[in-house]
């Protein structure tokens, strides 16, 4: 109540000290005061009637006609104030579950923490970034006990917190299998199967999975339906699609995939990617695929680390700095 | 951007012609107009996506949907007049095998 | 307790009558031309919410007079279809009304006291309190 006095007294002599002098400090007062009344949440209303209060006290014989009319505003402002106070419960409702899928996605990178293995021979470099808090792409290095190295980069449709919860489940699921089943075929149609059976019609996951063999120098993969990669052959200077055929994970629990067997030369590279990379848009137009393998040639010279830094760095810059879609990249180069 | 849809109906078959972009917004508007079509056993649901310049994962995730729909309920589905962009999605994600799909251009991949 | 007066809604018009009953009442309790917008604003929901879903019912105007409070209740009555989800009707940002009625959040926003019972197909009734301060 003695708050609402001294505003009352304060926006009276604000009031007053204008009308009198029509100085741009009672301006910057009223600007004050009105900050101070939206930090204590005074309604709209409640700020009419302080200007009634102040009115009759400064004009006693102000006109009945004008003293309806305020009142009259002052009716008018009732449901401003109301959905003033709406919005305000909504917007604490906002921070809170903006609190809560930050804490869900603190949550998602510990599970879905891949560590890089150190693979002699082998220069790998990898950048995976959300649009949102949450990544609904994903990608895990296995190193396998006879030395091998596995690749498995995935992305699942839609992005945001549906998306991050199939992806945990594509997480555990690898977890439970085997070695002895880790390679690129049988792992796609281990997964097919749990995704059939446990998503939404709707739902569905594309996967690359990769197993570089170093004593050999023979990269084995397959394809559920994934945004195909490149290979970068170093003697020619180019490079070339990685061509798969394999559906993707989820619509059909009988899919079988194929098996494929590359053999990677000194200096040559295995690019993966999801589409969050091929799809950039500048504006209205979408990127090439071309200048997005141009962008990786450029910055060739670096380190693989060093390059899926600087690609992704180019195109979130191109894109203004918000990205549409989940964006992964990985470079695996055969150094020696 | 949006999507409009516009769907004819004959006596056992459905056209449905689609024009704009179909993404995570205008997706679950799609979803809502195509699946019932697919529930009548024997209805051929053809869609025409000639004028379709944009789709994304959400979208396929529509038309796999509506495909399994057509499994359950003994109806079939048809993707016609594709985009070379959009029918580059089809064919990677491997659905061009187990779907009717044709695209705009002649001698295209298919 | 003292003064009871009740008004039927029908048509969109008792909404204005409601409102004149409650107003006249509030004054005549005491409150300030803010609180007297604030209840005449409640009135208004409550109506429209009977004369939208329920298109019939009543509402009952008492003042509440004993020794540590004075104020103005209000019960609002129908024998429409009731609320499903009540927790959800008092979300903010949910309006079936389509539009930018204040709701029921806004009547609990308004008032002091806010309480309401519902039964699926029998009806619903809400009362709610505002005290003289």
């Amino acid at each position: 109540m003695d708050a609402i006095k001294s505003d009352t007294e304060n926006y009276k002599n604000l009031l007053k000290h204008y009308i009198e002098t029509r100085d741009e400090q009672s301006l910057y007062g009223a600007e004050q005061i009105s900050k101070s009344f939206i930090k204590r949440k005074i309604p709209p209303e409640e700020i009419i009637n302080l200007h009634i209060q102040a009115l009759r006290e400064l004009y006693p014989d102000l006109s009945e006609e004008l003293q309806i009319s305020m009142n009259f505003l002052l009716e008018s402002m009732i449901a401003y104030g109301l959905t003033h106070q709406e919005f305000q419960t909504l917007r604490e409702k906002q921070l809170e579950l903006k609190s809560e899928i930050g804490v869900a996605a603190g949550m998602q990178r510990t599970l879905l923490a891949t560590t890089k293995p150190v693979i002699e021979g082998l220069d790998i470099g990898v950048v995976s970034v959300p649009a949102h808090q949450m990544n609904g792409d994903y990608h895990h290095f296995i190193k396998g006990k006879d030395g091998s190295l596995g690749v498995a980069v995935a992305d699942v449709v839609g992005k945001g917190v549906p998306a991050a919860l199939c992806m945990s489940m594509i997480k555990y699921s690898m977890d439970i299998l085997p070695e002895e089943f880790m390679q690129p075929k049988a792992i796609l149609e281990n997964l097919n199967r749990v995704v059939e059976r446990n998503v939404d019609p709707s739902m569905f996951i594309t996967m690359f999975y990769a197993q570089y063999l170093p004593e050999e120098n023979i990269l084995r993969y397959s394809s559920a339906g994934h945004e195909p990669g490149f290979f970068y052959h170093k003697d020619r200077d180019c490079f070339e699609e990685i061509e798969t055929k394999g559906l993707v994970l989820g619509v059909s629990a009988d899919a079988v995939y194929n098996r494929y067997e590359r053999r990677i030369e000194k200096g040559d590279m295995v690019i993966l990617l999801t589409d969050g990379v091929t799809e950039c848009r500048q504006g209205h137009r979408f990127i090439e695929t071309e200048e997005v393998l141009d962008v990786i040639r450029s910055y060739s010279r670096l380190s693989a680390q060093e390059m899926v830094g600087h690609v992704y760095k180019y195109f979130e810059r191109m894109q203004h700095f918000e990205l549409r879609d989940d964006f992964t990249l990985i470079i695996l180069r055969r150094n020696v | 951007m949006n999507l409009e849809i516009n769907v004819k109906e004959a006596s056992n078959q459905s056209n449905v012609i689609l024009s704009g972009e179909i993404d995570a917004y205008t997706a679950p508007q799609l979803k809502e107009t195509l699946l019932p079509l697919t529930k009548t056993e024997g209805q051929i649901v053809e869609v025409n996506l000639e004028h379709v310049n944009y789709m994304d994962s959400t979208g396929l995730g529509v038309f796999i949907s509506a495909l399994k729909s057509t499994k359950e309920n003994g109806s079939q589905l048809k993707l016609v007049d594709l985009q070379t962009r959009v029918f580059r999605l089809f064919k990677i994600t491997g659905l061009i095998d187990i779907m009717d799909i044709k695209a705009a251009i002649r001698g295209g991949s298919e | 307790m003292s003064l009871q007066s009740r008004v039927n809604i029908q048509k969109e018009w008792d909404i204005v009558g409601a409102r004149q009953v409650g107003r006249d009442i509030a004054k005549k309790t005491g409150f300030g031309t803010v609180d007297q917008a604030r209840i005449a604003t409640a009135i208004s929901e409550l109506a429209r919410n009977i004369y939208l879903y329920a298109s019939s019912g009543q509402i009952y105007f008492e003042v509440i007079d004993n020794i540590n409070q004075k104020g103005i209740c209000m019960i609002a009555v129908d024998k429409g279809p009731g609320i499903d989800d009540i927790s959800q009707a008092m979300e903010d940002g949910f309006t079936t009304s389509g539009g930018l009625g204040a709701g029921l959040p806004g009547v609990k926003r308004l008032m002091d006291v806010f309480d309401i019972k519902s039964e699926k197909g029998k009806g619903t009734e809400i009362k709610a309190i505002k005290w003289l301060r």
